[in-house]
C-alpha cells in the first residue's frame, strides 16, 4: 500500500511540476511533425523566444500578484504608456540638440545616453503606476481587479493623450537592438539581448521567491491572508511592493515592445493582460493565490507563442487561431483543478 | 511514472521519425510558389475585395497564397509577428500592407536578410527594403477629380477644398493633386484649403457648418461654386451641412471613396461625382507583381492601380458596377 501511494505521489510532484512543460514539448513536437517545413528550424526557435519575451517579463511580474492573490489589468496599458515615454523623450532629446528645426526623425541616431535617459524615464513612469495601483488597492480597500480595471483605461487614456492620439516617431538608438534578431557575426549570443533579459529576470524573480523573506511573505499572504497578518506579516507592505514590481516589470516589456516597434504607439498591447494572466494560469498559477511558479509562467507564455506562429505558417484563418487557443486554456486549467482534487 | 516519460518521449521521437520523412517526399514537389498575402486587417470590405482580387491573381497564375492578417486588426505588434512567422515558414515571397510606415521597415528588411522579396500594397513603407510598392496613385486621382471640377464649373467659379486630417498621406496627396489640376484654370479661384474636417461624420458636418455658413450671405446669396473633399466621411458630412444650408444641388460636390450612400446622393443629384480606388485591382496586382518578379521578370517599382471617376453618366455601365459592387464570392468561396 504505502509504496503505491508513494508512487502516486511522486508522479502527481513530477506532473505538477513538469505539466505545462511537456504540454510545450507536446505541442512543439506536433507542429514540427505535422507543420510547415521550417517549424523546427533554429531561426523559428530564436523567433520563438523573441515574440515570447514581451509578454513573458510581464507575466513575471503577474506571477508574483497571481500568488498574492491578486490580479493586475494593467500591464497593457503600462506597455503602451512606456512605448510612448521612450519614443517621445528620444525625440525630445535629439530635436535639443538638433539645430534645425526640420528633419526626418528617422534618418537620426539616438546617442546612447538618450536611451539610458529614455528608459529611467520608462521604469519611474511605470513604477508611479504600481505606487497608484498598490496605494488604492492597499489604503482604500478596494479589490484589485476593480482597481486595477479602472488604471487600465486611466494609464491608456494617459498614453493617447502624451502622443497626442498618434504613433510617436523615434530616432534610432541601441535600444532598437533589443530584439532585433541576432546577424551572422553575433550568432554566438545565440537569443538577442531581449530575450537574456527575460532569463535574468526570470532567474531574479525565482530568487526572490525561494530565497528571500519578501518572497516567503508573498506565499503567505495568497495561501491565507488573515493567517499571515496574525504572524506579524506587514501584509500592506509587500501587497504596495508586489504591485510596484509587477508594475515595474510591465515597464521593461513595454521598453522591449518600444525596441520591436520603433516608434511610440499608445494602442499597442491593448488586451494583452489576458495573454498575460493566461500564461500564468496555463504555468500553473491559481487565481485564488498561494500558488504559481516562475517556470511555469514562461512555459505558458512560450505555448501561446508556439500556437500563434504554427497558426500563422499553417496560414490558419485567425477566427481558427483564437478558438484554438481558447480550448488550450481552458484544457490547461482543467487539467490543472483535476490535479488538485487527486492530491486532496 | 518512469513510464510514462518514457512513453512521452518516445511518442516525441517517433513524431520527429515522421516528420523526416515527411519532409524527404516533400522536397520534389516544392515547385509551386507560395505568396503569403499581409493586409492590414481581416474584416472590413475593402480588405475583402483586396482578397478576393488576391485569389483570383494566385488562381490564374497557378501559385498558392497565404491570406493572413495580424491577429487584433489594425495592431502593429501583431502584424509584425505574422511577418516573422511567415519569414520563418520560408514562403516566395511576401505582399504586405503595412499598418505603419515605420514600425515594418524591420520586419521587412530582416525578410529581405532572409532572402525573401517583399511586395507593399496599398500603403507605402518607408525605406529600400522591397521590390515594388502597388498602390493607388492618389495624386493622379486627385487630378481625375480637379479636373471633373473644372469640366462641370465651364472652367471659372470659385472652390473649396475640405481637407480631411493631418498627417494622413494618402489624403493629402488628392487634395494636392486637386489643387495642382485646379491651378491650371485662371477661371478657377480656390477661396478655401486649410480647413480639416477630421476622420468621422460628425466632425466633418460641424467643420462643414463653420466653413459653408462663411459663404452663404444673410440675403441666401451662395458664393462658393464647387466643393472638394477626398474621403467617404468627409463628403457624408458635407452633404448633411448643406442640406441645412439649403445648398444641395447648388454647389457642385466632388468626393472621394466610395459606399452605399454616396452612390445614392450621387443619384438624388446631391453629390456630382466621386473617385474610386480598385481593391480588387490592388489585391491582383500586388501578387501579380510577386509572381513576375519570382519567375525572373523585371518589375516596375511603383505600379499604379488606377482610380475612376464616377458620375450619374456612367454608374450604370457594367465596368462600373463591378468595380462598385466587385463579384466577391466568385473568389472567396
Amino acid at each position: 500500500m504505502k509504496m503505491i501511494d508513494d508512487n502516486k505521489f511522486s508522479l502527481m510532484s513530477v506532473l505538477n511540476k513538469f505539466g505545462p512543460f511537456l504540454g510545450l514539448l507536446l505541442i512543439y513536437g506536433l507542429l514540427v511533425a505535422f507543420g510547415p517545413d521550417n517549424f523546427g528550424s533554429a531561426a523559428n526557435l530564436e523567433t520563438i523566444a523573441r515574440q515570447t519575451s514581451i509578454v513573458g517579463i510581464a507575466a513575471l511580474g503577474m506571477t508574483l500578484v497571481i500568488i498574492l492573490g491578486g490580479i493586475d489589468l494593467s500591464v497593457g496599458s503600462i506597455v503602451a504608456l512606456g512605448t510612448v515615454i521612450a519614443a517621445s523623450v528620444l525625440q525630445y532629446l535629439v530635436s535639443k540638440t538638433e539645430a534645425s528645426s526640420m528633419f526626418d526623425m528617422l534618418s537620426l541616431r539616438a546617442d546612447a545616453w538618450m536611451a539610458i535617459v529614455a528608459v529611467v524615464a520608462v521604469l519611474v513612469a511605470s513604477a508611479i503606476c504600481g505606487v497608484i495601483n498598490g496605494l488604492i488597492i492597499t489604503k482604500l480597500k478596494v479589490v484589485p481587479f476593480i482597481v486595477t480595471l479602472g488604471t487600465l483605461l486611466l494609464i491608456r487614456g494617459t498614453a493617447k493623450g502624451l502622443a497626442n492620439q498618434q504613433k510617436v516617431d523615434a530616432p534610432f538608438s541601441w535600444l532598437n537592438q533589443l530584439l532585433a534578431p541576432p546577424s551572422y557575426e553575433q550568432r554566438w549570443i545565440l537569443f538577442a539581448p531581449g530575450v537574456w533579459i527575460m532569463i535574468i529576470l526570470a532567474l531574479l524573480v525565482i530568487c526572490i521567491l525561494k530565497y528571500t523573506r519578501f518572497g516567503r511573505h508573498i506565499y503567505a499572504i495568497g495561501s491565507n491572508e488573515q493567517a499571515a497578518r496574525l504572524c506579524g506579516i506587514a501584509v500592506e507592505k509587500v501587497k504596495l511592493m508586489v504591485y510596484i514590481t509587477a508594475a515595474w516589470l510591465a515597464g521593461i516589456a513595454g521598453i522591449l515592445q518600444f525596441s520591436r516597434l520603433s516608434v511610440g504607439d499608445p494602442t499597442v498591447a491593448s488586451g494583452m493582460e489576458l495573454d498575460v494572466i493566461a500564461a500564468v494560469v496555463i504555468g500553473g498559477g491559481s487565481l485564488s493565490g498561494g500558488e504559481g511558479s516562475v517556470t511555469g509562467t514562461i512555459v505558458g507564455a512560450l505555448i501561446m507563442t508556439v500556437i500563434r506562429s504554427g497558426c500563422s505558417q499553417i496560414g490558419l484563418p485567425n477566427w481558427i487561431q483564437e478558438i484554438v487557443t481558447g480550448i488550450i486554456i481552458v484544457m490547461a486549467v482543467t487539467i490543472d483543478r483535476m490535479r488538485h482534487s487527486n492530491t486532496k | 511514472m518512469k513510464s510514462k516519460l518514457l512513453f512521452l518521449s518516445i511518442v516525441i521521437c517517433l513524431l520527429i521519425c515522421i516528420q523526416s520523412c515527411a519532409k524527404k517526399n516533400g522536397t520534389a514537389e516544392k515547385k509551386r510558389l507560395t505568396i503569403a498575402v499581409i493586409p492590414k486587417g481581416t474584416i472590413h470590405e475593402f480588405w475583402k475585395s483586396v482578397n478576393a482580387g488576391a485569389a483570383k491573381a494566385a488562381s490564374e497564375l497557378d501559385v498558392d497564397i497565404i491570406w493572413k492578417g495580424p491577429l487584433k486588426e489594425d495592431d502593429r505588434e501583431s502584424q509584425i509577428t505574422v511577418v516573422e512567422n511567415l519569414v520563418n515558414r520560408g514562403v516566395s515571397g511576401i505582399v504586405l500592407a503595412p499598418l505603419d510606415d515605420t514600425a515594418l521597415r524591420i520586419p521587412v528588411a530582416n525578410a529581405r536578410w532572409a532572402g525573401i522579396p517583399v511586395v507593399i500594397f496599398d500603403s507605402g513603407l518607408k525605406g529600400e527594403d522591397f521590390i515594388s510598392y502597388v498602390a493607388t496613385d492618389n495624386f493622379e486621382g486627385g487630378r481625375i477629380a480637379g479636373k471633373y471640377m473644372a469640366d462641370i464649373l465651364g472652367g471659372k467659379g470659385k472652390v473649396i477644398v475640405l481637407r480631411y486630417t493631418e498627417g494622413s498621406d494618402s489624403t493629402t496627396q488628392r487634395e494636392n493633386g486637386f489643387l495642382a489640376t485646379i491651378a491650371d484654370f485662371n477661371g478657377i479661384e480656390v477661396v478655401s484649403s486649410n480647413q480639416y474636417a477630421g476622420v468621422t461624420t460628425e466632425s466633418a458636418i460641424t467643420a462643414a457648418e463653420n466653413l459653408l455658413s462663411r459663404f452663404r450671405t444673410a440675403e441666401g446669396d451662395i458664393k462658393v461654386d464647387g466643393i472638394f473633399c477626398a474621403t467617404e466621411p468627409t463628403t457624408l458630412g458635407i452633404i448633411k451641412a448643406m442640406e441645412g444650408l439649403d445648398m444641395l444641388g447648388k454647389v457642385k460636390l466632388v468626393g472621394f471613396d466610395s459606399s452605399n450612400k454616396m452612390v445614392d446622393a450621387l443619384q438624388k443629384g446631391n453629390l456630382s461625382g466621386f473617385v474610386v480606388q480598385n481593391p480588387m485591382e490592388i489585391g491582383y496586382l500586388g501578387v501579380k507583381t510577386m509572381v513576375s518578379h519570382l519567375r525572373g521578370q523585371k518589375v516596375e517599382h511603383r505600379i499604379d492601380t488606377g482610380a475612376t471617376l464616377i458620375t450619374t453618366a456612367n454608374i450604370n455601365e457594367e465596368k462600373i458596377q463591378q468595380l462598385l459592387k466587385p463579384d466577391l464570392e466568385k473568389w472567396l468561396k
